[in-house]
């Protein structure tokens, strides 16, 4: 029961992470610094809740709008290049973000007991929830109701202008600029509110985990993080959700019994649904596909919800 | 910690030296980007696996050790090719998202594969002109290092050959300005888009068996910070900019140096990265790129 407890707080976590990539890639801007913004919303409210022993409410959230702050920052330079330069110029935010928390000492006494993070050694003490009686139950309660928050909020922002201008820059930067749109308002918002998701994601993931270091936030998680919404299409947050269940829950979790050839299926697996299906899983088709492979008529997409 | 001047000469020197792997790595970044606007993830690896190959022909063929540096150029020349079909040539003309994922499924599988193989130990490569060191009045020079170097301009110079004087590179270059246009005009793009992967994996093959020797092991770690440094280099030198390249992969090698002198292991990539920022801030389009206006 623990074990599935666990892949459960997997999931929603890294479901977090992707939205916030989503977020992203609805303006078009690729970007590899959501493990960036995970680490500081990590690092922050670990240490929030254990060196100064605040509550894990606003601990969340100090870290996610530090987190946020941080991506307002990096979106100015950033987001005056695009395409490539964008990739690398996220990779080399996120790294030095790792690198800062690789090279962060800050021992304090709590309690007779040094702790804070440990440089080289990583941050250990992060025991809040065990420490306030929360159960694993309790902690997947919390990372799904965040999640679903998220997710109904992004839905919402698809219903409305502000969706509606994320995807017109998306789509055509050029045509979204002549319409009037403030193309770096708009990318630096979209920068700013992926920050914070992926900071609230980083701050759960340190407090359900325990322990983080610096190979907690690889580049590997970033490509992670944009491969979920990319898998699963952008044609609405489900999608990232289902790329999420299908990569954390079948392959990582699902295969364990075929061992180490499961990475390598991942590999595979991800450019063979790219070449069969370029738009992500969930694409503009996939409920017409759904209903051809059921044998049912394809209908026009007026129940399209 | 005391140095004086020696030192940080010393250190760039050696820098400078070290940079002509980034420079080649670059170079390959910088050919494909050319050649199709898209960005190939999986090519560091691809050239970490041809050097893999290279130290197979020794170890399990028991071929002589300068076979390395032939057989893993030609056979990270064949991942290239094969990053080519699997990852690029069926993907729609106008999608970028998908080819850079796909090849980041190619840079996972590259990676994982040889984890596989090796059980993840780092194994030791031979080293080229292991006895060799020169001095130049207070200052050393690896003489391997310095081969290195000399077979990065040797590359280099072909490179650009190929490119400017013969019938393959007018092709290329007219498939990446004008991919339709060229197409209308006779020219197989997918073969000449094929053939710059191939050649690129090649130039990445050197690379990466020249990365190896220099350091002595070679480690499914590499990959990752390969594929970093040579994305950096194609940025800081301007995006398909194949002089831009060259004297960047010089430059960071240097800069990377001088800072692990000064800051340590540690600290050494924040200051390379740094440097980025700053060409991102107040130079965009790199040292000698043209200003982009696609994506």
């Amino acid at each position: 029961m623990e074990y599935y407890l666990g892949v459960l707080q997997t999931i929603g976590i890294h479901a977090l992470l992707g939205l916030s990539a989503y977020l992203l890639l609805l303006t078009g801007q690729l970007s590899l610094a959501q493990v960036g913004f995970f680490a500081i919303g990590s690092y922050v409210s670990g240490m929030l809740t254990v060196m100064v022993g605040w509550h894990i409410a606003p601990a969340l959230m100090v870290g996610a709008i530090m987190a946020g702050f941080f991506a307002f920052l990096v979106g100015f330079p950033a987001l005056r290049v695009k395409g490539l330069m964008l990739v690398v110029a996220t990779i080399a935010f996120s790294e030095i973000v790792r690198l800062f928390f690789f090279n962060l000492n800050w021992r304090v006494q709590v309690d007779g007991l040094e702790v804070g993070p440990d440089s080289t050694q990583g941050f250990r003490e992060i025991r809040y929830f065990a420490a306030n009686g929360w159960e694993q139950s309790h902690v997947v309660v919390l990372i799904w109701s965040i999640l679903a928050l998220v997710m109904i909020l992004l839905w919402w922002l698809d219903r409305v202008r502000a969706g509606a201008v994320l995807r017109a820059v998306g789509e055509d930067e050029l045509a979204a600029q002549s319409s009037g749109v403030n193309l770096m308002m708009v990318k630096v918002a979209a920068m700013t509110a992926g920050g914070i998701i992926a900071g609230i994601a980083g701050g759960l993931f340190a407090h359900s985990s325990t322990y983080v270091d610096h190979h907690s936030f690889s580049i590997l998680l970033a490509t992670f993080a944009i491969s979920y919404p990319i898998l699963g299409g952008l044609r609405n947050v489900f999608g990232t959700l289902v790329a999420v269940i299908f990569i954390q829950g079948f392959i990582i979790e699902g295969l364990r019994f075929i061992g180490d050839y499961r990475n390598i299926l991942f590999g595979l697996l991800i450019i063979a649904a790219m070449n069969f299906r370029p738009q992500g899983l969930v694409d503009g088709n996939f409920r017409s596909d759904l209903a051809k492979l059921l044998g049912l008529k394809p209908n026009g997409g007026s129940n399209d919800a | 910690m005391g140095f004086d001047h020696i030192d940080i000469i010393q250190s760039i020197l050696d820098g400078v030296l070290f940079g002509s792997t980034y420079a080649l790595i670059g170079l390959g970044f910088t050919l494909i980007f050319g050649a199709m606007q898209k960005l190939n993830m999986a090519y560091a690896a691809a050239s970490i696996g041809g050097a893999y190959a290279g130290l197979a022909s020794i170890t399990i063929l028991g071929l002589p050790a300068l076979m390395a540096f032939v057989i893993g150029p030609v056979a990270s020349g064949l991942l290239g090719l094969l990053v080519y079909v699997a990852c690029f040539q069926y993907m729609p003309r106008g999608n970028h998202l998908a080819p850079l994922m796909a090849s980041i499924g190619a840079l996972f599988f590259i990676d994982e594969v040889i984890i596989h193989e090796t059980a993840g130990s780092p194994l030791s490569f031979p080293a080229v002109l292991p006895q060799a060191y020169f001095f130049l009045g207070d200052f050393g020079i690896r003489g391997d290092l310095l081969f290195a170097m000399f077979i990065s301009f040797l590359l280099m110079g072909a490179i650009l050959f190929l490119l400017y004087r013969t019938k393959l590179g007018l092709a290329t270059r007219a498939a990446s300005q004008q991919p339709v246009a060229s197409l209308l005009c006779g020219i197989p793009t997918r073969k000449t888009n094929a053939t710059t992967f191939v050649l690129a994996g090649v130039l990445g093959g050197i690379a990466g068996c020249l990365v190896a020797a220099s350091v002595g092991v070679l480690s499914p770690l590499l990959a990752l910070p390969l594929t970093i440094k040579g994305l950096i280099v194609t940025v800081i030198g301007g995006l398909g900019s194949i002089r831009g390249a060259i004297i960047a992969g010089f430059m960071i090698g240097a800069f990377e140096n001088l800072f692990l002198l000064i800051r340590g292991v540690n600290e050494r990539d924040i200051y390379v990265f740094m440097l980025l920022f700053i060409f991102l801030v107040f130079r965009p389009n790199g040292l000698f790129g043209t200003a982009i206006d696609r994506d």
